[in-house]
């Protein structure tokens, strides 16, 4: 087993490395750079930059040199710890992406917590009462959810508190413990205000896996062993939370690695929207004024984070699964 | 008989050494100031002849807190604005007709106008409590902005004709500017918000970040994981437009207030609150400003702006939001949010303004571009009540590229000529150009080919997009297509600047700030002089590149260069207004309407606010209205 954590760990450098490549590549594609979106992003506000001005930056940043050796620069300074500074922020990229990677976390573990405690049992619930009219209610709000854009449903919350209970439902933290320091009443308050982004992020997910849980327990159920086992006389419940549940429970783990990066790209409307300070807006914001150094850095991270996602889902497989060798 | 004179003069002068330290005990502080025993007395905190601020309506109350909002990326001068530009001198409140003295107490120019002698004000004091002196002044100068590893280049402001400024100090409260050549638009240059430098870098603190003062500048920027001691001193002490400016609370300024909560990128706010050693007090000597704290909400959807100002959830707001397309949704809800509009005047001199480019890489159009009378016509197909009506609530007027009326450079002929709607007359006139209307209703060259021009405007700007599809329209009324491309802003400044475009909508500047911002009658600015951007390098390259412009461009140019050296106002507001009035003969880009006021809002219980102010950059709204005297009434 730590022979082949090893191994998989080994051959993740060569493809970060490809990765970080492309990544670079792919963020200066579009026409202009960052002094140019800056200019821009002055001049929709009514002011200016002058070009001497422009100039200056592009030297500063070392936009005026090779694509190659900006590239170079940016690796050979992570290889030392360094991530650069960003353009916008004049400021390390590793405090920017420290400060908000931590909520990022949280956020997504919360989410991921929030999708399973709801989707395990309705799933289960719907393949064994299938065609019931559970069932049905079930299906029916699952499609709701599947079909109806997470954003929507965060501008419909948004509104509803706003309307009817006059409360601001935006952010992480109340406005008095935005910039505290940690303390329990700021974590109270943070679990005061998780539970919107929560359920709004967990609601698409869990329909989905609702789905694909009765899908995937409807095909066991009927499997010759389960009736077997039915026949030896085994209880009900402990029959189906041993062996077909466990074996529908794959899709779950399978899913694990994919959180993060699916929150960090995938929730950056939501997170715009709510005005959540993690990763996504961040990500969303550094790709739109083309600052390389900090949109390529959580890139990265989110791909680093997605390769040690896989792993372990590969390993959690291997455990809950006895049919999965790591042998090829 | 003598002794009593005498004595009694020795007893007058006692009163009056007397007299001196109890009118400065009159000085009055905030509340919440008073019970701070870190702090020396208001009075000593004070220059000893504060600069005296005559509140816009009456005196104010101390207190409160100012919210407002900026977007979360991108956005700095958001601070920059409401906490104003403390330079050596200012704007009026008014707008752009006066400079009055700020941290310089007065001034003198030399009669040739290359050298100024400005008199500090003397005690005052940085926000550490360290006098503000001429050593901060030649630091910034010569330590930072003449130094390579800050900018490539000194600021071309600081170096007009290409020799940098030479700034010297005669004491300590005595600093003069010396340029090679006249240059009248210093004063002006100053008061602007991208000229701060004198007055932008406390010398001791910063020189801990430069290696000419710190043997260790080295250790520092490796600890800080910096590039060079530029980088460094950025991180720390900022620069004029970027966001590390309002990143670090100890950094001293002259402002009426510091950060508390800084900008970096994980903030959800920003805090700033009041400079207890504030260099301004109002006539009833109350020490400025009167609100306690400003407070900016990072938000990064202009729309949720919006929304929290309509809610009441903002005490000034324009920023963002004071478009007119705004406008009804904004006296809608004036009664629930509890806010009054604070109109602002539009410094463009047009809104949405046609660029045609007169080196257009389409010989027969640029032939014909270059045909005053085909630029009249099109002049007469706009029309441009139906551009007001429709995109700008009617709230505007038509107008060509000259400054309004509020300005000193006004001239009717240059707003004003061509406005007519006349379609007939438009026509008569293309059909003597000889561009024969074709079958398919769209006007031919004479050589053949249909006339048609590509007109390039940011997507952006939605009243923009608007006017394009309606002047698409008017033109097609004399047979002319017009061919929108629209872009987003990067791909929109890439076709400008390889010359891929016949017509560029866009605005005209220079409306309130003629002389500041000359790009539509002038071929100068590198990307925005979109008249004809190979003439503009044939400007800035003395002739070795681009491409020669038209006689009355040069001859534009020629007035323009005369203006720059000129050495009294008569004498350079002369030739200004000859350069206008050429530009009037020629006739080169054609406007559409001026902009229409522009709307924010403010929290009623507000004073001392200005009527109507412009809204700017060189002017940076509201920021040289003062907002330090802006004032919470209960």
């Amino acid at each position: 087993m730590l022979n082949y954590i090893f191994k998989r760990m080994l051959s993740a450098i060569p493809f970060m490395f490809m990765v970080s490549l492309t990544v670079f590549i792919l963020i200066q594609l579009p026409p202009g750079d960052f002094v140019d979106s800056y200019a821009a992003a002055a001049a929709s506000s009514g002011e200016t930059i002058s070009p001497e001005k422009m100039a200056d930056l592009r030297h500063q940043f070392g936009l005026d040199r090779h694509i190659l050796i900006q590239y170079f620069y940016w690796i050979g300074g992570i290889v030392t710890g360094n991530f650069g500074y960003s353009f916008e922020w004049q400021s390390p990229v590793k405090d920017l992406v420290g400060e908000r990677i931590g909520l990022t976390l949280i956020l997504s573990v919360a989410a991921m917590l929030f999708t399973w405690a709801l989707a395990l049992p309705i799933g289960v619930y719907s393949a064994v009462k299938r065609y019931s009219i559970g069932d049905y209610f079930f299906t029916f709000v699952g499609f709701i959810g599947l079909a109806v854009p997470n954003f929507l449903l965060a501008l419909v919350m948004m509104f509803i508190a706003s309307k009817y209970y006059n409360q601001d439902v935006t952010g992480l933290f109340s406005p008095e413990f935005q910039s505290a320091d940690w303390s329990l009443a700021r974590v109270y308050d943070l679990m005061h205000h998780l539970w919107i982004p929560m359920i709004i992020m967990g609601a698409a997910s869990s329909a989905g896996l609702i789905r694909i849980l009765r899908a995937n327990l409807i095909d066991q159920l009927y499997m010759p062993y389960v009736v077997t086992a039915r026949s030896k006389g085994l209880s009900e419940v402990k029959l189906l939370i041993k062996y077909p549940v466990r074996i529908a429970l794959n899709p779950f783990v399978s899913s694990i690695g994919w959180i993060l990066p699916n929150l960090v790209s995938g929730a950056v409307i939501i997170s715009i929207v709510l005005n959540l300070p993690t990763v996504g807006p961040m990500l969303y914001q550094s790709l739109m004024s083309q600052d390389i150094y900090l949109s390529g850095t959580i890139l990265l991270v989110v791909c680093l984070l997605t390769v040690v996602g896989t792993l372990l889902s590969d390993i959690l497989l291997v455990i809950l699964d006895p049919r999965i060798r790591l042998e090829q | 008989m003598r002794l009593i004179p005498s004595r009694l003069a020795v007893a007058v002068a006692a009163v009056a050494v007397v007299a001196v330290p109890s009118l400065a005990l009159a000085y009055n502080q905030a509340p919440m100031l008073a019970n701070n025993k870190a702090l020396p007395p208001v009075d000593q905190r004070l220059p000893a002849k504060p600069q005296v601020i005559k509140p816009l309506d009456r005196v104010g109350q101390y207190g409160g807190t100012l919210r407002t909002a900026m977007r979360s990326n991108n956005d700095h001068n958001a601070i920059l604005r409401v906490i104003g530009n403390q330079s050596l001198v200012r704007w009026g409140v008014d707008g752009f007709n006066k400079i009055e003295p700020n941290l310089a107490e007065s001034w003198t120019i030399s009669p040739d106008a290359t050298s100024y002698t400005f008199k500090l004000r003397q005690g005052a004091k940085w926000s550490d409590g360290t006098p503000f002196t001429a050593d901060d002044i030649l630091f910034s100068m010569n330590d930072v902005l003449a130094n390579k590893g800050f900018l490539s280049a000194v600021p071309a402001d600081f170096q007009p004709g290409g020799t940098p400024v030479v700034v010297t100090k005669t004491d300590d409260y005595t600093v003069v500017f010396k340029f090679a050549k006249p240059y009248l638009p210093f004063l002006e240059k100053l008061a602007t918000p991208v000229d701060q430098y004198p007055t932008l870098f406390q010398k001791k603190y910063c020189s801990q970040f430069h290696p000419k003062y710190n043997a260790n500048v080295a250790d520092l920027i490796k600890q800080n994981n910096a590039k060079d001691w530029g980088q460094l001193f950025r991180n720390f002490c900022g620069d004029i437009e970027i966001p590390a400016r309002w990143g670090n609370p100890s950094k001293p300024v002259m402002d009426p207030w510091v950060i508390k909560e800084p900008y970096t990128g994980s903030a959800t706010k920003v805090v700033l609150e009041r400079n207890p050693y504030f260099w301004q007090v109002d006539t009833a000597g109350n020490q400025l400003p009167y609100i306690d704290r400003v407070q900016f909400q990072l938000i990064s959807e202009v729309e949720t702006i919006l929304l929290a100002a309509i809610n009441g959830q903002l005490d000034y707001q324009q920023r963002h939001i004071s478009g007119i397309t705004n406008r009804p949704v904004l006296s809608e809800n004036m009664a629930r949010g509890g806010y009054k509009l604070l109109p602002s005047a539009g410094i463009n001199a047009n809104q949405a303004g046609l660029w045609l480019n007169h080196s257009t890489s389409n010989a027969k159009l640029q032939k014909l571009i270059r045909n005053k009378d085909f630029r009249i016509a099109l002049s007469h197909a706009i029309d441009r009540r139906e551009i007001n009506d429709i995109v700008y609530l009617g709230q505007s007027q038509p107008w060509q590229s000259g400054p309004h009326k509020a300005s000193k450079f006004y001239n009717e002929k240059l707003a004003t000529q061509y406005l007519a709607l006349d379609i007939k007359k438009a026509n008569e006139m293309l059909d003597k150009l000889g561009l024969k209307m074709g079958s398919d209703g769209f006007r031919q060259y004479p050589e053949g080919g249909r006339v048609s021009l590509g007109m390039i405007v940011m997507i952006s700007n939605a009243a923009l997009m608007e006017t394009s599809e309606l002047l698409r329209k008017h033109f097609s009324k004399i047979g002319v297509e017009l061919v929108i491309n629209s872009s987003e802003r990067s791909l929109f400044y890439d076709r400008a600047n390889t010359n891929q475009y016949d017509i560029s909508l866009d605005v005209f500047s220079g409306g309130l700030d003629p002389t500041m911002n000359p790009r539509p009658w002038l071929a100068i600015h590198a990307t925005e002089s979109r008249m004809s951007l190979p003439w503009v390098k044939y400007y800035l390259t003395d002739g070795k590149q681009g491409e020669k412009p038209s006689p009355s461009m040069l001859k534009r140019l020629d007035l323009f260069d005369k203006w720059q050296v000129a050495k009294t106002e008569a004498e350079a507001d002369g030739l200004f207004k000859q350069i206008l009035e050429e530009a009037a003969n020629e006739f080169e880009v054609i406007g559409t309407v001026m902009p229409a006021p522009n709307t924010g809002v403010i929290n009623k219980r507000i004073v001392n606010t200005p009527a109507i102010m412009p809204d700017g950059w060189t002017w940076p709204t509201p920021g040289p209205s003062l907002v330090q005297q802006w004032s919470f009434v209960k």
